[in-house]
């Protein structure tokens, strides 16, 4: 214990003295201090964030049918209509960036440059014109224009009450959760196998094999890691959380930011149990490989078959994420599997409701993973560091782990 | 203390490295553990310090088997190596924390350790910036800064100035001295005959001489009398030999017949008479010519 602890200090020590993972930590948290303090800024240097990003186009209509011009002004409040002008032409010149041709109420073109991807002033005006010959056919039948305007304008009245969780609201931070994941578990599992293969290959490992003892050496190491890692995100989160309390105010109307700041107690439990316990399932195995290798240009190649299993596991869940379809099978497997179930299980958790049992299972076994890779890991290094210039067979592998 | 292997066994996959090794070496005494390279002395050192397992046999510490937790070893790998980048106080404060010192003993022995050494006005510097001599000292310390019962120095003088291997035997005699059995592999034999008073010579795997150094000269003597003085050439023209300058080798065939041959050397006025005795080189090439 005494020597893990010690170990444990001077790897921590390795991470702060190092000017990279300061340099890193320090801009990372100024530029999320920045782009949330950026409403302040902004309103100091009296710009409108409202106005951002929507800025005024020009759009063609070619139409002879009544009413439609007036419509169409309404219903593109973002445009200045333009009628004296060739739509091809006008496209080709940028004078404009789209244009309508409408006929008659029942047939309309449209003409765009580029269709972007969310570009919905096809459907608005298909709207307007649907509403425009309904009110015409219906006022020809005789029906006054005030019914035809209650008709068309009802709505039923109704309300949504989930009694799940909320998919729409915990998109953002789910998917942000499971990409920082990723990024802390590639960066740090590269860094743990790095720092072991490098004592190798500087040959400070003849010492240290002679001094500590090898499950103390492979615990202090990852937990030393996982330490500079919580300590990195800390800053990070903790500057963003920070600076959108200072800014709390300019943000109210942006719901986008605040859903990420407001996320439930009890999920984020889940994510900070769910972060630690994944993050060292994969430190270990990352220490474990670098303690295969002999030379430090050999870590990348040697890391890379755990690397292809994580990176399938990110791209599951981020699919599963995207495509809303979150309780698929192959998600289900995956919330059990200690190595996918960092990522699934917390996915599941935050975008679907899980049983308390699946996620009692599912911690349970990842806790058993994390125990049962650190002392593989601290078996396998203890075989490994002493192995120079011979590949890291799966036999040399399984003779490690049942060595006594 | 002393430290004794007693019939060690190792294999390597089919290579069986050691075939039942048995030696001692004795607290207060340097001890040599010499062979070829590739005879298994790294692999012996490791068992010893039990870095890994024998398949076979034990270690004892003062007759009983050894209890890691007790008995401190102090190693200085031919392999050397510390960490480049970091400070050099504070790897070796690491090391001797990880050795079972508290921080402030680590930090005082590193200190008066760094002193001894002349290495103090380094102190605060990173380890890249040293020569390899200078490094090897650091290493050195790693090896001793927490008054281990046993030191293990393999190849300890490759790499050292003069003045440095001479700074270098001075502490070795001082630990010697306090009672420590250190151990030397090396491959510099005047060093081990220097030092040590018993050595081990590794050879397929079994001790191919073992035994206190003295004895093994006397026992592996040649039957020759080296002369030297004026009478020299007169000498080698009564008994056979051949003179080389003022020096004359004289075989014998009895101990009677050496004592014949030291009084005629005696009468005729020689200036030196001595039994010619192999040196550990020579004794080395002789137990390893054959086989690893």
């Amino acid at each position: 214990m005494k020597q893990f602890t010690t170990i444990l200090g001077f790897e921590f020590m390795n991470y702060l003295r190092n000017k990279a993972f300061i340099f890193t930590t320090v801009v990372m948290a100024a530029v999320i201090g920045i782009v949330l303090m950026f409403p302040r800024f902004a309103s100091a240097a009296e710009i409108d964030i409202s106005e951002l990003g929507g800025e005024e186009g020009v759009m063609a209509l070619e139409t002879d049918v009544p009413g439609v011009k007036e419509a169409f002004t309404a219903a593109f409040p973002d445009y200045s209509l333009v009628t004296d002008m060739d739509i091809g032409e006008g496209i080709r010149s940028g004078a404009v960036q789209c244009g309508f041709k409408v006929e008659s109420l029942e047939k309309f073109s449209y003409f765009v440059a580029d269709v972007e991807l969310y570009d919905s002033n096809y459907a608005i005006a298909s709207d307007v014109l649907r509403e425009m010959y309904r009110t015409d056919r219906l006022s020809r039948l005789g029906v006054s224009p005030e019914e035809v305007g209650q008709v068309m304008s009802f709505v039923p009245e109704g309300s949504v009450t989930s009694t799940g969780v909320d998919r729409t609201k915990n998109f953002l931070y789910t998917y942000i959760m499971v990409m920082a994941l990723y990024m802390v578990i590639v960066i740090y599992g590269q860094m743990v196998a790095s720092n072991v293969a490098s004592e190798k290959a500087s040959r400070a490992m003849e010492l240290l094999v002679t001094s500590a003892d090898p499950i103390a050496m492979m615990f202090g190491k990852v937990i030393a890691s996982g330490l500079a890692g919580l300590t990195q995100l800390l800053a990070v989160f903790g500057s963003g959380f920070l600076f959108y309390n200072l800014s709390r105010g300019d943000w109210a109307g942006n719901e986008l930011v605040a859903s990420l700041f407001d996320i439930p107690a009890e999920l984020l439990l889940y994510m900070v149990v769910f972060f630690i316990l994944g993050f060292f399932v994969y430190a270990f195995l990352f220490g474990a490989v670098g303690s295969m290798v002999s030379k430090l240009e050999d870590v990348s190649t040697a890391t890379m078959p755990l690397m292809m299993v994580f990176v399938a596991v990110y791209m599951i869940v981020i699919v599963s994420l995207s495509s809303g379809g979150i309780d698929n099978p192959l998600m289900f497997v995956c919330s059990f599997i200690p190595l996918t179930s960092p990522m699934a299980m917390f996915a599941r958790i935050a975008m679907t409701t899980v049983p308390l049992w699946e996620k009692a299972v599912s911690v349970v076994l990842l806790v058993g993973g994390v125990i049962a890779a650190g002392f593989a890991a601290a078996k396998i290094y203890r075989v490994g560091v002493l192995m120079y210039g011979t590949k890291p067979t799966p036999k040399a592998i399984w003779k490690a782990l049942t060595q006594k | 203390m002393d430290i004794e292997v007693r019939d060690l066994h190792k294999s390597f996959g089919t290579k069986e490295v050691l075939k039942g090794l048995s030696f001692t070496a004795r607290g207060g005494e340097a001890f040599g553990l010499l062979g070829r390279n590739g005879a298994g002395k790294t692999t012996t050192i490791r068992i010893m310090m039990g870095v890994f397992p024998s398949d076979g046999g034990t270690v004892l510490a003062d007759g009983q088997p050894i209890d890691y937790r007790k008995v401190g070893f102090g190693y200085l790998p031919e392999e050397r190596g510390l960490y480049p980048k970091r400070e050099i106080t504070e790897q070796l404060v690491y090391f001797a924390r990880l050795k079972g010192l508290t921080r402030d003993a680590a930090a005082r022995e590193v200190a008066r350790w760094l002193d001894r050494l002349e290495m103090g006005e380094y102190a605060k510097k990173k380890l890249e910036v040293l020569s390899k001599g200078n490094q090897q000292k650091i290493q050195l310390i790693t090896a001793v800064a927490h008054d281990p019962d046993v030191i293990i120095l393999d190849e300890p003088f490759s790499g050292l100035d003069p003045v440095n291997a001479m700074l270098l035997k001075d502490v070795v005699r001082e630990e010697i001295d306090r009672g420590k059995a250190v151990i030397f592999s090396s491959h510099q034999m005047s060093y081990v005959e220097e030092f040590c008073h018993s050595v081990c010579i590794l050879n397929g795997g079994v001790a191919a001489v073992s035994g206190n150094l003295m004895e093994i000269k006397r026992a592996q003597r040649a039957s020759k009398l080296r002369v030297r003085g004026e009478c020299a050439g007169q000498l080698a023209d009564l008994f056979g030999g051949t003179a080389q300058e003022d020096c004359v080798i004289l075989n014998y065939d009895s101990e009677d017949g050496r004592l014949e041959l030291m009084k005629a050397a005696a009468r005729l006025g020689a200036d030196e008479i001595s039994v010619v005795e192999p040196t550990l080189n020579d004794i080395f090439v002789a137990a390893t010519s054959e086989g690893v």
